[in-house]
């Protein structure tokens, strides 16, 4: 076991149209952690404005130079990463999909999020 | 050689030359910096019209400076030193500006510079949207600021600078803290709970213990360069004054032994702390320049080179007094000191631009254009053709490693020009035509073809010649090992002493000096416009440049016990005559930019468009 790989799933809000998905994670504890923090990634990636195609999430307090600060709990992380789900930030775009359908197309954004959670359900 | 004679009148009226003026010299000229003065031209108290004035500033003399605008801000301002310095960091160290601010709203700057804590309202970024805590307010402690520690303070203190508890410790730890706050704590990161563990807090009240808060700070420094540390807490936006920091780094005086590594590290992290603060102050100061050598910490002030007009007219060449490479407190060899070969190398850099070598005569703006040039067009066809040539009789390759033009080939004995590829015999004439492009080839050049082949060409005249100029004054590494042993050998051949035989040292010093400004002659003649100053500015180029190919030739010539006094004459008098070519180059084309005389075939910053473009 690596206790510095961490698998979580973050369910969706409920009343959302996340709601009913479970959404693999995974965390990466680097070497000098707290003072540097986990990397987030999605696993498969994620439809969303802010997760990289790579599947990492892109959220201020995920950086170092940014709001990252070692008192951070992972509870509070991973709060965050589930509030960032209903609430994607349009300043920061990290992929282009998602990103051009949320500012274009609410519905098909509402849409495809909504089949994604579907595809998402815990068996 | 023959061309030589009016050289030889030139300097003939100094008589400074004849070997007794050595001998009579000798004992005071001991001292290193002076033996090279029977080289030197008069007059040189005198500033000269291609130097700039300059200071050079320790690391030390530095923090002077910024103690200097600390205090006088705490005066106007009456604040602390810890707090007029994050200020004035935060205002990138401009006074002026940060008094008006400060006059305007006290509280929004000091705020922004992380000096004082918010009055009211949440910290200010809350990037978590659904968080509403600001997470590990530990519990009702007081913990010593910023001094080295002690969490036990018997008084507890509400925690009025936090507007909201934390909903995140645990129901049994608030149970514990109420009951018996004052010994014990759970430091929030790293969830020690041991007693009597040390704890740090900035003026939020924000505690943790002393090895997250150490970490923390060094992985900061360490890591990202980052001078401005906030406090640990989410969202909490104070940053750490730098008294906070030197009590969290350095063990307290009188202190038990702990983990030596980590003191270590430690040290080392507060050493850069210090550097990067001094760093940020002169990145923010236009009359000041860090050294961009290696683990140097030295600066360089000129005022006079800090506007982007200046540097149409004037080349900031400065040096920062350091020589060598490598951590500054280490002890400098006997060659070092001497300046022998790369290790002893003055710390010579541009204030105006990023080169980091000596490119006068030629002003930064050019510099750069021929520089971006060389790197977009040369760097894959022109590579071979620069580094290696063909015998023009038997089309071996050639790769010349070092030396003056003078080539022989080893296959069939040809003797050639390494630069015009001619036969060396045409040299030695009168007429040296090697450094200018010849013009009339772009007479036939009608079509568009072969204009375009015209101008390549045109571009890989002036290209060859500075690769040459750069290519050989890279070798000089190795021609300063190989003059070093012919001067020992001389002194056990002949009678010459130590200091007598310097004379060799100087001249390669002058070789590789001139050759760096012959190299930037033809970035400059390149974008020359033609006319009579272009002709001007090439005669004198090919004065310096036969002058260092004469002087070059000679220091590779073979020592001879008997030809050694012969040698040491000419070698003398040519070195004198090479110094006076290449301080007749820079100053003239210093003055030339000072008098606007130089017209350019291209556009350049801060000078008129050229009237036509000519190639």
């Amino acid at each position: 076991m690596n206790l510095m790989e961490w698998e979580v799933g973050i369910p969706g809000k409920v009343k959302t149209a996340w709601d009913g998905g479970l959404y693999k994670l995974t965390m990466s504890f680097p070497e000098d952690y707290p003072s540097k923090p986990p990397k987030c990634k999605f696993t498969p990636p994620l439809f969303h404005p802010n997760v990289y195609p790579s599947g990492t999430v892109c959220l201020s307090i995920l950086d170092e130079e940014k709001s990252w600060k070692p008192a951070i709990t992972i509870k509070q992380i991973l709060l965050g990463i589930q509030d960032l789900l209903d609430n994607p930030n349009v300043n920061d775009p990290a992929q282009s999909d998602a990103y051009t359908m949320f500012k274009n197309d609410k519905t098909a954004y509402e849409r495809r999020v909504r089949q994604q959670a579907r595809e998402n359900i815990p068996k | 050689m023959s061309d030589m004679s009016d050289d030889n009148d030139y300097y003939s009226d100094e008589d400074m030359f004849d070997g007794t003026q050595d001998e009579d010299e000798s004992g005071d000229e001991m001292e290193l910096d002076n033996f090279g003065d029977d080289f030197k031209v008069p007059a040189k108290d005198k500033k000269k019209s291609y130097e700039v004035d300059y200071d050079s500033l320790s690391q030390q003399a530095v923090e002077k400076l910024m103690a200097r605008d600390i205090n006088h801000i705490c005066s106007i301002l009456g604040v602390e030193v810890d707090t007029a310095s994050l200020l004035l960091r935060d205002q990138k160290w401009n006074k002026e500006k940060l008094i008006e601010k400060y006059m305007d709203n006290p509280t929004k700057v000091s705020v922004d510079a992380g000096a004082t804590l918010p009055e009211t309202g949440p910290p200010p970024p809350a990037p978590l949207r659904n968080s509403t805590s600001s997470s590990s307010q530990s519990s009702n402690r007081r913990t010593t600021r910023g001094s080295k520690m002690l969490g036990l303070g018997p008084k507890t203190k509400s925690p009025t600078s936090s507007p909201t508890i934390s909903h995140h410790v645990p129901q049994s730890l608030k149970r514990a803290s109420s009951k018996k706050a004052e010994d014990f704590f759970v430091c929030q990161i790293c969830f020690n709970d041991a007693p009597n563990l040390q704890t740090l807090a900035l003026d939020c009240d924000h505690a943790f213990c002393t090895e997250c808060w150490g970490d923390y700070i060094v992985s900061k420094i360490k890591e990202e360069s980052e001078h401005s540390i906030r406090c640990m807490a989410e969202g909490c936006a104070l940053v750490a004054p730098d008294h906070f920091i030197r009590d969290t780094l350095l063990p307290a005086p009188g202190a038990p032994v702990g983990d030596v590594e980590r003191e270590s590290q430690n040290i080392a992290a507060w050493t850069r702390f210090q550097e990067l603060i001094v760093r940020h102050f002169v990145g923010c100061n236009r009359n000041l320049k860090f050294c961009p050598y290696p683990s140097c910490t030295n600066t360089v002030s000129c005022p006079s080179a800090a506007s982007k007009a200046s540097l149409a007219s004037t080349v900031p060449i400065v040096s920062c007094g350091a020589r060598g490479i490598g951590p500054q407190d280490q002890e400098i060899s006997k060659s070092q000191q001497l300046g022998f070969g790369l290790q002893g190398k003055e710390h010579r850099f541009c204030f105006g631009c990023p080169i980091e070598s000596d490119h006068r005569p030629v002003i930064c703006a050019v510099s750069k254009m021929w520089l971006k040039k060389c790197a977009d067009d040369s760097e894959t066809a022109n590579w071979i053709k620069s580094n290696t040539k063909e015998c023009p009789i038997c089309q071996s390759t050639i790769e010349k490693n070092g030396g003056c033009n003078h080539m022989t080939c080893k296959k069939c004995k040809n003797e050639f020009c390494w630069v015009c590829m001619g036969p060396w015999s045409e040299h030695g004439t009168a007429w040296y035509s090697c450094n200018r492009f010849d013009e009339k080839a772009g007479v036939d050049a009608r079509d568009a073809q072969s204009k375009s082949r015209a101008s390549l060409e045109r571009y890989l005249h002036y290209y060859n010649r500075w690769a040459n100029h750069e290519q050989s004054a890279k070798l000089s590494v190795d021609l300063y090992a190989k003059t070093e042993k012919k001067m020992e050998d001389m002194q056990i051949t002949s009678a010459l002493t130590w200091i007598e035989v310097q004379f060799m040292k100087k001249a390669v010093e002058e070789v590789e000096k001139c050759r760096t400004t012959l190299k930037w002659t033809y970035s400059m003649a390149y974008y020359l416009a033609k006319g009579n100053e272009k002709e001007l500015f090439e005669d004198n180029q090919r004065d310096l440049e036969k002058a260092v190919e004469d002087l070059s030739e000679l220091l590779e010539s073979p020592i001879e016990p008997d030809t050694i006094p012969t040698l040491r004459q000419s070698v003398t008098n040519k070195t004198v005559y090479v110094q006076k070519r290449n301080e007749i180059v820079l100053e003239d084309t210093a003055n030339g930019f000072l008098e606007g005389r130089w017209k350019w075939n291209v556009a350049v910053d801060g000078f008129d468009d050229p009237e036509e473009t000519v190639l």
